[in-house]
């Protein structure tokens, strides 16, 4: 692993500042790109293309003349067709005419609607995370979609689509530098440049082609290939194979869509929290600030184990568990290896909490047994787990609980002390017959789901009152929302910096970040 | 009430109002009367030569399993009440419940979103209310039915104030 070569400015650089960095004085309002209808709604203006295209388009190869009045049809055509787009056209402009966006210095106003008018505002120090989204059209007029999230796990509390792509960076790089609570030098307030980032891993394309080769789609639609084939071997009708299209289908939908928001992904770390960047058609580039991640989780299926890879998946407030593409945003590493996963867990859990980090996860990742500081259920859990009774256990450390399961689909959950919302115990009937109880902690809307299974019921009482405490001493030192304003004592700043020692040039790449935090 | 395992220790847990038996066992009556009655259809039409194409049996069995389940269902009813229980702490609001499924969560001050205090026709007539606790977690399902009235709008100030003291955002 080499030093990761500090990125230059992604094309937002300060010569480019229009400021917008500034915060708008009360009157000003700024409109989105006038393209930006007509790619959001180019579904519509396709369809209706393809719908009177299509009647040209036969007559033309029929031999008919192609603009001729035949009984008169063509002038109800043409009429209807002028129509729907002035409907269709008009609509788009007038829309855009409405939609208008503001920030101030504690806010991101946007006015919109043309009969039923909304006005929001959302204030920028609860922003939970910032997407810039390009759609493959998009790409092609250089626009971006920007996404700003706060905590109420539904849709995206503002939207702004579409921006050409420097200003909607330009215009990230301004929320996030109030949301962190710098305060700008008032007289050149448009020197706050985006935060400089360093990419921290790549997932080479092959790695997501196998990844994708090895998932459970694989499995399934090998046992679908093997189901088919004995049908057809017993009806004695090769026909029978074809029930296996809809299922080819299915496989290939789940194929292109692993492949096609797993490609290219890079992770970068800057002072504004962690940078992800993925997509084939369409791309993304998330922003997570510090503080926000409440939960993560990494595991393997069954078949990743020959390679070593692991995928990553993470709990922000915000993202939400459904809604469009709910999947790929709270992915937090696609397929990595045991020293990506290492590095990852490093940018979101800067302090570990324990002085050999590598050894503590590691054992949550792969291990079993009671090692590491780890607990694991008594052995008459194996009558409810035969396979996986070893590996369900649970290590606190100073800062997050971990939380192992699974023997054949390992999984660890991790969860910061200070993010932890509530925490429940459960018994059954069975487990208390054998003394065994569950622990639950209860975190925000997404993929992780974090539990300790299966614990000795002595154990898991404890563990309850320890974690409830933990818990309570974490929430009075947790990072402010601000998370670069200056506090007196200690400064959170370092905070961001990555702290599990993965390589060597650990201690450059600290300064490196120290010094980007001296911008405050 | 006997100690249950997963109880933390050295809590002394309030209960629920026990009116609050009378208010379930009253709804768990309508619905038996319903449910009873709905099923007991095929039983009156084969009985009254309708449709004596239905099995007899059949027509028996589907009102007997249905008063069967209800009536277990129903001799539940006091003791799931009797294990609902809460306990304020300095931080924490501890929540318990079940019988053979159990429960105990704990939920802190400074997490909670809001607070809900619902009140019904039939738990109105019993003087009772709902209080219900919200944290940034669809998890925390945090309910305590059935608390007198005046106790639902004490706890309901004192969580308030006390999220308001330990508030801490996310």
């Amino acid at each position: 692993m080499s030093i990761p070569e500090p990125l230059s400015g992604t094309g937002a650089g300060p010569d480019g500042a229009s400021g917008t960095l500034a915060p708008d004085p009360a009157g000003t309002w700024h409109r989105v790109h006038p393209v930006s209808p007509f790619v959001r709604g180019w579904i519509a203006l396709a369809a209706i293309a393809y719908f009177f295209g299509r009647d040209w388009f036969e007559g033309f190869f029929r031999g008919e003349p192609v603009w001729a009045v035949a009984d008169g049809r063509l002038g109800w055509t043409a009429a209807a067709l002028g129509v729907v787009l002035v409907l269709l056209v008009g609509g788009y402009v007038l829309s855009w005419w409405f939609t208008r966006y503001q920030i101030t210095g504690d806010h991101v106003r946007v006015n919109s609607g043309i009969l039923f008018r909304q006005h929001r505002q959302a204030r920028l120090d609860r922003v939970q995370a910032i997407d810039i989204v390009q759609p493959l059209l998009a790409r092609i007029f250089a626009l971006a979609e920007l996404k700003f999230e706060v905590a109420d796990a539904g849709e995206s509390a503002v939207r702004l689509a579409y921006l050409p792509l420097a200003d909607a960076q330009r215009l990230r790089a301004a929320i996030l530098a109030h949301a962190a609570g710098i305060r700008l030098d008032p007289a050149k307030p448009e020197e706050a440049p985006e935060a400089p980032e360093q990419q921290v891993l790549a997932v080479p394309g092959g790695r997501v082609a196998g990844a994708a080769l090895l998932s459970g789609t694989t499995v399934f639609l090998v046992l679908a290939v093997a189901a088919a084939a004995v049908l057809a071997w017993l009806a004695d009708t090769p026909a029978a194979m074809a029930v296996l299209l809809p299922t080819l289908f299915g496989t290939a939908a789940g194929y292109w869509g692993f492949f096609s928001t797993a490609y290219n992904f890079r992770a970068a770390i800057s002072p504004d929290g962690i940078r992800l960047r993925y997509g084939l058609l369409e791309t993304r580039a998330q922003t997570v600030p510090p503080g926000r991640v409440q939960a993560v989780s990494v595991s393997q299926p069954p078949l990743w184990r020959a390679k070593g890879w692991y995928r990553m998946r993470v709990n922000v407030a915000g993202y939400g568990a459904g809604g469009e593409n709910a999947a790929a945003r709270t992915t937090l590493l696609p397929v990595g290896t045991r020293q990506d996963v290492m590095q990852i867990l490093a940018l979101v859990l800067p302090d570990p909490g324990t002085p050999d980090p590598l050894a503590v996860f590691g054992a949550g990742l792969a291990g079993s047994g009671s090692g590491a500081g780890f607990r694991t259920s008594p052995r008459r859990a194996r009558w409810l787990s035969p396979l996986s009774f070893r590996r369900n256990g649970y290590a606190a450390t100073g800062t997050a609980l971990l939380a192992r399961s699974g023997a054949l689909w390992r999984e660890l959950a991790v969860v910061p002390h200070e993010r932890t919302q509530s925490i429940a115990l459960h018994q059954g009937p069975l487990a208390r017959r054998l003394g065994l109880a569950d622990l639950r902690l209860h975190t925000t809307v997404g993929p992780v789901d974090p539990r300790v299974r299966q614990l000795d019921t002595a154990a898991a009482r404890l563990l309850f009152d320890e974690q409830a405490a933990r818990a309570a001493a974490a929430r009075r030192i947790a990072v402010p929302e601000r998370w670069l304003e200056q506090r007196p004592g200690s400064g959170p700043a370092t905070d961001t910096g990555p702290a599990i020692a993965v390589n060597d040039a650990q201690d450059e790449k600290d300064e490196q970040l120290e010094q980007d935090h001296g911008r405050g | 009430m006997p100690k249950e395992p997963i109880d933390p220790a050295g809590i002394a847990w309030s209960r629920v109002s026990p009116k609050y038996i009378t208010v379930r066992l009253i709804g768990w009556a309508a619905a038996t009367l319903v449910g009873t009655a709905v099923l007991s259809v095929p039983l009156v039409l084969t009985l009254s030569g309708i449709w004596p194409a239905f099995p007899l049996w059949l027509a028996w069995l589907l009102p007997a399993l249905e008063l069967a389940v209800a009536l277990w269902r129903g001799a539940l009813i006091p003791r799931q009440t009797r294990a609902i229980g809460y306990a304020e702490r300095d931080d924490d609001l501890l929540i318990r419940g079940g019988i053979f499924f159990q429960r105990v969560m704990v939920v802190p001050y400074g997490r909670m979103q809001y607070v809900d205090v619902a009140v019904g026709p039939l738990e109105r007539a019993f003087g009772l209310a709902s209080i219900k606790l919200h944290t940034a977690s669809p998890a925390t399902i945090a309910a305590l039915p059935g608390l007198p009235e005046a106790e639902a709008a004490r706890l309901r100030e004192q969580l308030s104030a006390r999220g308001q003291a330990r508030l801490a955002g996310l």
